[in-house]
């Protein structure tokens, strides 16, 4: 059956777009994927694996995965790089200590060979915590005005009140499409 | 108050090292799940300080030491502060209460002197009051009266009023009279306008009936147009006619002129015919003639015949004789014969004779046939020439038949053609005589139609007029009306702006009237306020008497809060005396943390010597942490700040107290529960800075912990000194601590430690194994493509056995390609990898 829906995606040229969401632990990603497919904020405990779900947005379809984040688990990340579309790089804003890591953690990253070609969305989350730092801070405090080569872009975000990703995902569909 | 204060304090002072240990085991709970090994050390630590791990609690002294440091200059800064504001207040005190005192007899003084001047004062005014009240009561009369005479008017006034008010009544009535007048002139007006309405709906139908007939008549106008059309359609269908009897006319005569050719051809043949006839006649009679020659030639032919046949009968008579004389010769020939030459000669003449006989015979012969043949010829001759002759005349006859015959037909059809032209002509005639009688029907019923265009144009003229007329008239009416209708507006808006004048009026009037009412009411106000100005000139006297009363209580109340405030300053004077106390022991703590301080950091200093390569990665998360301390030293100046306005704050209200009396103490007293309550929150706030660094504290040493994992070796020397350093603290936190518990654990410590981080990094990494397998297993093979990847760096596959899977689950998705064989090399991978994880 699945080859039969392959074979059919293939005709059809609607092949699913993968989708990474990293981060730091933490810092949202899975409520972020669950919003993104349900609309709905859940309940999550802290990823150890991940989750996978196929998410439709402007007759796209995108295969997100949400990688655990957890120090531990963190070096799997590079086993699911392959064949990846679009990075989704989730940033808890009011975390200020721990930006260092993710700034780390992001360039390690971006230096791999498999997701040269991959678009990369910063979405810095947790917007309605009072001491949240603005995405310009998260982005000078991750680098991201260095990077070349890189089609990047950061959104102010809050998965708890769903505020920001709509336009967060209209520009990574339309960027996504036009890379098409 | 101040003896709580003082406990709290206390009780911080106590607790806040206390709750430095154990709030990071709480946090460590909490937020980091994944750390199962740590937050277990943590527990055990913090329990029974017999298992006990150098590093975290290097870490946490370091932690406790920077804090404490910044507590300590805090507190440091917060007692010379409070000395500054002790000896501040002590002054301070001094001088309020010279001040006070001095103030005191000052008031006394001046409140006796405002007394008396006060009661001379008031005496004066009483005077001076009633002499005015009189004055104003003799005003009052006079004003009275002039107010009486005014009422008198006002009186009249209104007479004059309730008389207009009667006239208005009146001028309403005739003014509804008035109206009602014109109400039903309008009423009338509207009749006629509605019967004008109707008669010009009744001429509008006229008109439209008019306008009907008008249509009719165009409609017989068309009907007799189109009646002439046909008329005319006719004559010309006539006149074609006409022409085409006309050519038949020209047709018959060619056709009668072509007979009469004919005719004449016919005459002429038959002339042909007769001279053949005379020919064939002369031919018969030449033929008859060329007979009777014949004939005559037949019967001399016949006479020659007979003459020949007599001729014939003469020779052969001749002959018969000589053949006598032949045979008498022959005789005399026989006795001779000396005579033999005689006889030949005989002989000879003899066959002479013969051979002229034979030849007189053949040529009678000869005649014979001739003249047979010639009479047979003649015969037939004959015979053709009677057959010729009686064909002939066969022929003549036949011929006279037919040249009879077709005269007879030449004339019969010379009759008829001479007939078909008479009737021809008849008809002529008589479609000339049809024509001429349709063109006089057609210029009749041209003439009618002219006749009845003419009547309808005038018709139509007259009814054109007629409806002009009447549309003029009505015009004229409408016009009338609507003048008539204008005049009768114009007399309405006159009405009304006469009933409005009059309304006007009457509101004027009503106005004055109301005017005139209320002047009076003002009036009466007036004099109402006049009473009432007496009254309240009486009322502010005795208020006046009851301010004396007051201000005598009031000195009473100054005094009594003197009193107090003396009071209150002792109390603060014993307050400054305990924060002096508080300041000492706090000074105290102080010097025995920095002690601490400088143990700790010796250690920790030795502990990051060690540890400097190890700590590379780590030295942003330091440097991290410094910027926190030095946000928290930014805090302290802060407080500083806080607490140089709180002495300002001190101070101001001993400066306000000189200028004010008694209230200001309270607020003062207030202020200082107030700044009392700030320092709580602050202390408080600082706690939670110094949890919050404990718990970065607790981060830093879990990832020490995991570079310990790698390098155990080089902190065995730091491990040991710390725990000492740590069972002093604890020592002087819990006065009666196990002794024997602390120096014994820390090495097994350290070592169940790293083996339980390992285990639970290995439980992570199975849970991690785990989570994945079973999604490898149940998602769908688009997914499990993108696990292949994971799963065999986790469990250690080697690159063909991930091909091997790779190509497995390409040949699911795909419909068809061959299954890939299975290779040996899957089982001992599998065995290699089991113990691993077993």
């Amino acid at each position: 059956m699945g080859g039969f829906f392959s074979l059919f995606s293939g005709l059809f040229g609607s092949r699913e777009m993968r989708i990474l969401i990293l981060g730091l632990d933490g810092a949202g990603k899975t409520t972020i994927l669950y919003r993104l497919q349900v609309g709905e904020v859940v309940t999550t405990i802290p990823t150890i694996g991940f989750n996978v779900e196929t998410v439709t947005f402007k007759n796209l379809k995108f295969q997100v995965w949400d990688l655990g984040g957890q120090t531990s688990i963190r070096p799997y990340w590079r086993c699911y790089y392959s064949n990846t579309d679009a990075i989704i790089y989730v940033v808890d804003s009011s975390d200020r200590d721990r930006m260092g890591i993710s700034k780390s953690e992001l360039v390690a990253m971006l230096e791999e060979e498999e997701l040269k070609k991959a678009i990369l969305v910063v979405f810095a989350n947790k917007q309605d915590m009072d001491q949240a730092m603005t995405p310009t801070e998260v982005a000078t405090a991750l680098g991201l005005p260095a990077l070349k080569d890189r089609k990047w872009q950061i959104f102010k975000i809050s998965a708890l009140k769903g505020q920001g990703l709509e336009e967060a995902m209209d520009w990574l569909a339309d960027s996504l499409k036009n890379r098409q | 108050m101040f003896a709580k204060l003082k406990k709290k304090i206390a009780e911080e002072a106590a607790t806040a090292p206390r709750s430095g240990v154990r709030i990071p085991r709480t946090i460590s709970k909490e937020s980091i799940t994944s750390v199962g090994a740590d937050s277990g050390d943590d527990f055990a630590s913090d329990g029974s300080s017999s298992r006990d791990d150098l590093p975290a609690q290097l870490l946490r002294r370091n932690d406790q030491i920077r804090k404490l440091e910044a507590k300590l200059s805090d507190y440091a800064e917060q007692l010379r502060i409070m000395q500054k504001t002790k000896d501040k207040l002590e002054i301070a005190l001094e001088k309020h209460q010279d001040l006070s005192i001095k103030k005191l007899q000052d008031q006394n003084e001046s409140h006796q002197v405002s007394r008396a001047k006060l009661a001379e004062g008031m005496a004066l005014a009483l005077e001076k009051k009633d002499q005015e009240w009189m004055e104003k009561t003799a005003a009052m009369e006079k004003e009275k009266a002039a107010l009486s005479a005014r009422l008198e008017e006002m009186m009249e006034q209104s007479l004059a009023l309730f008389q207009k008010r009667d006239d208005l009544d009146e001028l309403e009535g005739f003014q509804q009279q008035e109206l009602a007048k014109v109400k039903h002139m309008l009423l009338k007006k509207e009749e006629q306008l509605s019967q004008r309405e109707q008669e010009l709906q009744q001429k509008e139908a006229e008109v439209q009936s008019a306008k009907r007939g008008l249509s009719e008549a165009r409609g017989k106008l068309r009907s007799l147009q189109q009646q002439h059309e046909e008329s005319s359609r006719l004559n010309s269908e006539f006149e074609i006619e006409r022409e085409e009897l006309l050519l038949l006319r020209e047709e018959a005569d060619k056709r009668v002129s072509e007979l009469e050719g004919q005719c004449r051809e016919l005459q002429s043949v038959i002339q042909q015919v007769s001279e053949d006839f005379q020919k064939s006649q002369s031919m018969v009679s030449t033929l008859e003639r060329s007979l009777q020659e014949l004939q005559t030639e037949h019967d001399a032919l016949k006479l020659q015949q007979q003459k020949a046949a007599v001729m014939e009968e003469d020779k052969e008579r001749l002959l018969a004789d000589l053949q006598k004389k032949v045979a008498s010769l022959e005789r005399r020939l026989q006795g001779n014969l000396s005579q033999d030459e005689h006889l030949q000669e005989l002989l000879q003449e003899k066959s002479n004779l013969e051979q002229s006989l034979e030849e007189t015979r053949a040529e009678l012969l000869a005649v014979r046939t001739n003249h047979a043949d010639t009479v047979g010829s003649l015969e037939a001759q004959v015979s053709k020439m009677s057959c010729t002759v009686t064909e002939l005349q066969t022929l003549l006859r036949h011929k006279d038949d037919s040249s009879r015959a077709y005269r007879e037909r030449t004339d019969t059809q010379i009759a008829n053609l001479e007939q078909q032209i008479v009737e021809r002509n008849e008809r002529l005639k008589s479609a000339e005589e049809q024509i001429a009688e349709k063109q006089q029907h057609v210029d009749k019923l041209a003439g009618e139609l002219s006749a009845e265009k003419a009547f309808f144009d005038q018709q139509v003229c007259l009814l054109k007029q007629q409806s002009e007329e009447k549309a003029r008239q009505l015009e004229e009416s409408i016009a009338s009306l609507q003048t008539e209708r204008e005049t009768l507006q114009d007399r309405l808006e006159d009405l009304n702006k006469q009933a409005d004048e009059a309304n006007s009026n009457l509101r004027q009037q009503t106005e004055e009237l109301e005017h005139c009412r209320a002047e009076l009411v003002s009036r009466q106000t007036v004099s109402t306020e006049i009473a009432k100005a007496l009254e309240d000139t009486r009322r502010q006297k005795e208020e006046l008497q009851t301010q004396v009363g007051q201000l005598t209580s009031s000195l009473q109340t100054s005094q009594q809060e003197l009193s107090t405030v003396t009071e209150t300053l002792t109390m603060r004077e014993e307050n400054i005396k305990n924060l002096q106390d508080e300041v000492q022991r706090r000074q105290e703590s102080l010097v025995q943390l920095q002690e601490e301080l400088e143990q700790q950091r010796a250690q920790l200093e030795q502990m990051e010597q060690d540890k400097d390569s190890q700590l590379s990665s780590l030295r942003e998360e330091l440097l991290n942490q410094t910027q926190q301390l030095d946000s928290c030293q930014a805090r302290i100046s802060y407080l500083e700040v806080e607490v140089e306005t709180l002495t300002e704050q001190l101070n101001t209200p001993v400066v306000c107290e000189e200028d004010q009396n008694g209230s200001v103490t309270v607020d003062d007293l207030d202020h200082l529960q107030r700044v009392n309550k700030e320092l709580e929150q602050q202390l408080s706030d600082k706690n939670r800075t110094i949890k919050q660094l404990q718990q970065r504290l607790a981060e830093l040493k879990r990832t020490l912990q995991k570079e310990l994992k790698l390098k155990p070796e080089p902190e065995a020397e730091g491990k040991e000194k710390l725990p000492e350093s740590k069972a002093e603290k604890q020592e002087r936190l819990f006065p009666d601590p196990p002794p024997a518990s602390s120096p014994s654990p820390p090495t097994s410590n350290t070592t169940v430690t790293n083996t339980s981080d390992l285990n639970d990094s290995r439980e992570i990494n199975f849970e991690y194994l785990k989570h994945v397998v079973l999604k490898f297993m149940s998602s769908r093979e688009a997914e499990a493509f993108q696990l292949i990847r994971a799963v065999s760096v986790l469990l250690n596959f080697t690159r063909e056995e991930e091909d091997m899977l790779k190509q497995t689950l390409e040949y699911k998705m795909s419909w068809f390609g061959s299954k890939p064989s299975p290779k040996g090399t899957i089982r001992p991978s599998v065995s290699g990898a089991s113990p691993h994880w077993s």
